[in-house]
């Protein structure tokens, strides 16, 4: 099991906050198009799964998988987007994301009057925080084959 | 939990807004005024101690004053004790906090280092504030070396 990267949106799509951890591939382009690319894609997944659901959706979409990743995606109330790649054994990734959002999002950040809401989140202090958060948890083990 | 918050918010509004009502008044002075914080530190001090101290003895020394400064005190408002209080038994005291609650979340080191003191004011006020209303004058300094610890210099005034 292992952990990719992660992206943080805002509620209009401004990169908060980017890491990742085992990425092998590259995309060949800047992190900033990378970051366009992929929120443009969430929102028309998020779009496209309103409409085309036949009963109400309640919390719409939640996730997809390919053959090689699974890609976890959490939209709070406010807007925000917390986007979790991962491998497709890992379980539980939606309450990690919540545990993110709360614990160490919302401390770090939003609690820290120095760090502008809606802008690149520049505190270390949320850097290592997440990066632990990220590394003890048992979704993150480094694949030895 | 809720009301913990409240404070802590409401606590960096109030120095957003003096520190920039300070540069619309001198746009020349380039140091930054604390001292409008230091004061609404000073009378939250003064007025809080009646509401912390209403049932307690009187102090009798002013030791005794400060450990109740960096215990109960601190407690009240801080959610947590001084973790080092030091005297050179001559009116000076150091009270260090190792996890100061306002600094806390903001770094764990260096970064924002040049900031820590608008956020520390307050609580010179604060601590100026409760003393003197405990009949102890003194001045109150911080030092900020590394986030989110702090040291407060209390500096008694001896007449």
């Amino acid at each position: 099991m292992t952990v990719h990267n992660i992206y943080i949106f805002d509620r209009v799509g401004t990169l908060l906050y980017y890491q990742e951890w085992n990425r092998l591939k590259h995309s060949g382009m800047t992190k900033e198009e990378e970051a366009k690319l992929t929120y443009g894609m969430l929102f028309s997944i998020k779009s496209f799964v309103n409409r085309i659901s036949p009963t109400d959706t309640k919390e719409g979409f939640l996730f997809y998988r390919t053959s090689k990743y699974s890609l976890h995606y959490l939209e709070t109330p406010s807007g925000l987007k917390f986007v979790l790649n991962t491998d497709n054994h890992s379980q539980g990734i939606r309450d990690l994301l919540q545990q993110i959002y709360k614990e160490i999002f919302v401390e770090y950040v939003v609690r820290n009057p120095l760090c502008n809401l809606n802008e690149p989140i520049q505190s270390e202090l949320f850097k290592t925080k997440l990066d632990a958060y990220i590394k003890q948890s048992s979704v993150f083990l480094t694949k030895s084959m | 939990m809720s009301d913990d918050i409240l404070f802590e918010l409401l606590h960096s509004e109030i120095i957003s807004y003096t520190l920039q009502n300070a540069d619309e008044k001198d746009k020349e002075k380039k140091d930054e005024d604390l001292s409008n914080l230091e004061y609404i530190g000073f009378s939250t001090g003064y007025r809080i101690i009646e509401r912390l101290t209403k049932e307690m003895a009187r102090f009798k020394e002013e030791l005794d004053t400060m450990k109740f400064i960096c215990t109960d005190f601190w407690s009240a408002v801080y959610k947590k004790q001084i973790d080092n209080l030091r005297t050179n038994h001559q009116g000076v005291y150091v009270l260090q906090d190792n996890s100061f609650r306002f600094l806390s979340r903001m770094s764990s080191g260096k970064q924002y280092l040049e900031l820590a003191p608008q956020y520390v004011t307050f609580t010179c006020g604060v601590i100026r504030g409760s003393l003197a209303n405990l009949n102890i004058q003194c001045l109150v300094t911080a030092e900020v070396q590394s986030l989110p610890s702090v040291k407060f210099h209390i500096q008694v005034q001896r007449s």
